[in-house]
């Protein structure tokens, strides 16, 4: 312990105090550091600080005016995607082991984290009843501070000193995940913070300081661990299973569309539809796509492949202009698209047999949505927009990348273009975007767009922000993309040619791959701008996660007075910001390390 | 040409597929709404849509506020909440529109909303230049400027007082221009701080980077109620330095959507002028006060029913919502905003609240 404590002052003395201009600096430093992180500091430390503005507003922050009785289909769609995490980490199970001496010193940074919190906790809260006197409530006693401090500083002592045992073996890193995300689960069930309720009136206030953080959300989040462990058990099963991984990146890429057309709906399933419309053009496609697999390889198809796929061409550009159900014109584009891929694919029998699975799959995951999405939403929402707080920060965020993603490869691609009409139209989308501030589009898709569209026909706000930030965010992913594609040299480009691919095959297996790694780090950083840009709907009065922050509580004065509470507020959002943003950057740096960016 | 290309594939096509069902959705609502013709009344589009749709205020401590389950509260939110109790019968078919300042009357001229209800005050180039048309006033605000009684200043005080001064307050609003003016005339040096939101002014103020801070009287009041431990700010001059009377706005040219705004309006004033309340609305003696029982439809209710309205829309209107007392004291008592003494009294109680006879 002593030569510890004389080797850290060396160090210190080493890097800070080495020479008198390095002290002065170190002094010089500290004191403006000190000076600029003082009014936090002060924050942090005063009795007026009111956590309760954000404690008691939780569920406005998640989801807003989202009624109750509905929110099964939030927690859903959360449990569907950590069920599909479970399944992923298990599959692709990561064989890398982590120190136990990594692990101890994470446990003993996490205390600190605890030891911190618990000494800055406000010993009273303290807030304004609807009479406008002062209601001050004790709501961590000095006993109970005690009680928590002295376990965690034995907790913070003991895996301080384990270090320095012999103690050392090696975990997954995959293992690992559960044990990390155990622990806020299990604190659910005992960590308790002050939350405030009503009486029957819906006037008075009584603080009850023993109220577990978050009770009606421990138990879902109890289950969603539990089934999460379950799926991840299932997924080292299923990871010798063929084409799994491959079934999981398309399940991966369905959830949005599910949870944004299914779980947030309440579909209202009108079941004579279903029977006279949905199934027979199910049975129909499914027909259509086995006798195309059948007689791929027969000789008069073959001969006349061309005349087939023109003739389906033309079919779906009526059909999708005519009256046909949504359901039959997604089907005759994707017919179309498949048609084109058969030939290429299904030359083996087991080739021909996924193919039809596929297919299957497909027409019902798509019957599926469609009816699931257009049918008429059962929730109801009084008041105001159904979405809001995170859940409409995510569904920008999630769904402008998901559509302007492959919508900015399309322009990136149609930019490089050869033919002049293509190459001048996606220039102007790109160029007319990018010059417009995203302010002015979202007032364009506010105010502007109702001007343009025909008289009667009006969009849901937020379908037209989503419109307009597709894109947005879509001529910038171009931009980025077209910039990988910059960097292919005209050598792939020529093997390609040279070895008789087609150009749709030479940009999908040769360029794209190539470019799309190469500019990684910058579509990461324009997910990450995107994410961060969600923010400013609120110019045109949507309530994202920053607006509920900062305009909405700091004017709250029923029930209860939180008026003025904005900085509490500010700080929370900031924090969750910065989780998710961190988070995404550091994936993306594995991601760019797997794939050997930089290195090759 | 391996799975990749099909998983790519497929990929591809359920994005045009994801597109297509945001479209779908789309015209699934655009039939919804294919009824709201041009030539057609605020009024029938209203009732043909179903509910009505209200411009209130992204967030406004009394007036407009979203309650910690997203409920809407506030004085503005209850005069939205009464003209769908007077349509409807049910004060719960609105959906609110949070508008911002900058395109509030554009909403109104655009048809996003059919009634702005958004502390907006009244003002004649409003009046003329934009199309909209104001009714009755609900609120009658006014500038105040808020010091601090360490600084020397009390609830006497006036304008010529702050001479030399820093007075903190919102960017490009009229509240700017009003103080700049009022100083100018009475010859008073200040040095103005402006911010963009009225928070980060009393967040300034009470850092003591500003002496000053001013804006509409009750958001001063609200303020000072909660931030204000040392009782050390003073709230002044006594009449406010700018008027600012508060109330709905609606569309120019469509008389029979004005009269059910202002009746509306009139409609909580005078059953706040019998005593009328939710409590005794029942109860009440109609035919000692046949002016209630008019505008109540107790009899045949011709009045309301020639506005386009049922012969009980304004009952439904004080029964469900209140009268304009109870609305005033809901949401505003517990900011220190009173009635009495004030702009807002009953007229007979030297106020400025006064309705029309229902007759």
């Amino acid at each position: 312990m002593v030569d510890l404590i004389k080797k850290s002052a060396k160090s210190l003395q080493e890097s800070l105090f080495s020479s008198v201009g390095s002290s002065v600096l170190t002094i010089a430093t500290t004191y403006l550091v000190i000076n600029f992180f003082r009014g936090m500091l002060g924050f942090a430390l005063t009795s007026d600080k009111d956590w309760l503005a954000v404690l008691n507003n939780m569920q406005l922050y998640m989801v807003q005016a989202y009624p109750e009785e509905d929110f099964i289909r939030v927690w859903l769609s959360v449990g569907l995607t950590f069920v599909l995490a479970g399944l992923s980490i298990g599959i692709w199970r990561s064989e890398a082991r982590v120190k136990s001496s990594q692990v101890f010193n994470s446990f003993f940074k996490g205390g600190l984290g605890v030891l911190f919190f618990t000494i800055i906790a406000p010993t009273n809260a303290s807030f304004m009843g609807n009479d406008g006197s002062v209601i001050t409530e004790e709501v961590l006693s000095m006993d109970s501070r005690l009680g928590i401090l002295i376990p965690v500083v034995i907790f913070c002592a003991i895996f301080f000193s384990i270090r320095f045992t012999n103690v050392s073996f090696t975990v997954n890193s995959s293992d690992m995940v559960f044990f990390y995300l155990f622990i806020p689960v299990a604190l659910l069930w005992f960590v308790k913070l002050p939350t405030i309720q009503l009486n029957q009136n819906n006037e008075r206030i009584i603080p009850d300081p023993v109220m577990p953080i978050a009770s009606s959300t421990k138990i879902p989040w109890t289950v969603i661990f539990v089934s999460f462990l379950v799926s991840y058990f299932i997924g080292m099963y299923l990871k010798n299973i063929k084409s799994i991984k491959s079934i999981m990146s398309l399940s991966w890429f369905l959830l949005p569309l599910l949870i944004f057309s299914w779980i947030f709906k309440k579909p209202q399933i009108d079941m004579s539809v279903v029977l006279g419309s949905d199934l027979p053009i199910f049975g129909v496609f499914l027909l259509w796509g086995f006798l195309v697999i059948t007689f791929v390889n027969n000789a008069l198809f073959k001969k006349y492949y061309s005349t087939y796929l023109g003739v389906t061409f033309l079919l779906t550009l009526a059909g999708v202009f005519s009256g046909l159900p949504m359901l039959a014109k997604t089907c005759l584009l994707l017919i179309t698209l498949f048609s084109v891929v058969v030939p290429a694919v299904s030359t083996s029998s087991q080739g021909k047999r996924s193919l039809l699975i596929v297919w299957a799959v497909a027409l019902v995951t798509l019957t599926f949505l469609l009816r699931g999405g257009a049918s008429d939403t059962g929730i109801v929402v009084p008041g105001s927009s159904i979405f809001g707080g995170f859940s409409l920060t995510w569904l920008l965020a999630i769904f402008g990348t998901y559509v302007s993603f492959p919508l900015g490869v399309l322009l990136a691609l149609g930019r490089n273009s050869k033919l002049p009409i293509i190459r001048i139209v996606c220039t102007g989308i790109i160029e007319l975007t990018r010059s417009v501030p995203y302010i002015t589009w979202l007032f364009f898709a506010s105010v502007t767009l109702a001007v343009f569209l025909p008289a009667g026909v009006e969009f849901n706000l937020i379908v037209r922000v989503l419109m307009v930030t597709a894109f947005f965010s879509g001529a910038y992913f171009a931009e980025n993309i077209r910039g990988g594609l910059q960097s292919i040299p005209k050598g792939q480009y020529e093997a390609a040619d040279a070895i008789g691919m087609s150009p749709f095959q030479k940009i999908s297996l040769i360029i794209m791959p190539q470019a799309l790694r190469a500019v990684i780090p910058t579509l990461v950083s324009s997910a990450i701008t995107a994410f961060k840009d969600s923010s400013l709907v609120t110019i045109i009065g949507l309530f994202d996660f920053l607006t509920i922050g900062k305009t909405v509580i700091g004017n709250q004065s029923i029930p209860v007075n939180f008026v003025g509470h904005d900085r509490e507020n500010l700080i929370f959002v900031a924090i969750v910001y910065w989780i998710f943003t961190f988070t995404l950057s550091r994936r993306s740096m594995k991601v760019e390390k797997k794939l050997g960016l930089g290195e090759r | 040409m391996n799975k990749k290309a099909i998983v790519f594939l497929l990929v591809f096509a359920m994005v045009i597929v994801a597109c297509g069902d945001t479209t779908e959705e789309a015209a699934v609502e655009a039939t919804e709404e294919e009824h709201d013709h041009e030539g057609e009344s605020t009024l029938e589009q209203v009732l043909e849509r179903g509910f009505l749709k209200c411009g209130v205020s992204t967030g406004a401590t009394g007036f407009t506020e979203v309650g910690d389950d997203g409920s809407y509260s506030g004085f503005d939110v209850d005069y939205c909440y009464a003209v769908a109790a007077a349509v409807f019968g049910d004060y719960s078919k609105v959906e609110f529109k949070q508008l911002t300042a900058a395109e509030r009357f554009t909403a109104l001229s655009a048809g996003e909303i059919d009634v702005l209800i958004r502390n907006t005050t009244w003002t004649q180039s409003r009046d003329t230049e934009l199309g909209n048309d104001f009714g009755p006033t609900t609120y009658f605000d006014g500038q105040q400027l808020m010091g601090r009684v360490s600084d020397g200043l009390s609830s006497s005080s006036t304008l010529a007082d702050i001479d030399g001064l820093r007075v903190c307050t919102n960017a490009g609003t009229t509240t700017e221009k009003n103080i700049t003016e009022g100083a100018g005339l009475v010859g008073a040096t200040i040095e103005l701080v402006t911010v963009e939101a009225f928070s980060e002014a009393i967040d300034k103020f009470i850092a003591g980077e500003c002496d000053i801070v001013t804006t509409d009287g009750s958001g001063l009041v609200g303020r000072r109620a909660v931030n204000d431990a040392l009782n050390d700010w003073a709230i002044f001059p006594q009449s406010p330095i700018s008027k600012e009377p508060l109330g709905p706005t609606y569309r120019s040219n469509d008389s029979q959507w004005a009269d059910i705004i202002n009746w509306v309006v009139y409609a909580t004033i005078i059953a706040d002028e019998y005593g009328v309340t939710r409590a005794n609305i029942d109860s009440f003696d109609y035919d000692a006060a046949p002016e209630m029982g008019r505008l109540f439809g107790k009899n045949d209710g011709e009045l309301q029913t020639k506005m386009g309205l049922k012969a009980d829309a304004y009952y439904n209107v004080v029964k469900q919502i209140g009268n304009y007392d109870e609305i005033f004291s809901r949401n505003l008592n517990p900011l220190g905003l009173y009635r009495e003494g004030g702009a807002n009294a009953r007229w007979t109680e030297g106020g400025l609240v006064y309705a029309p006879p229902a007759r």
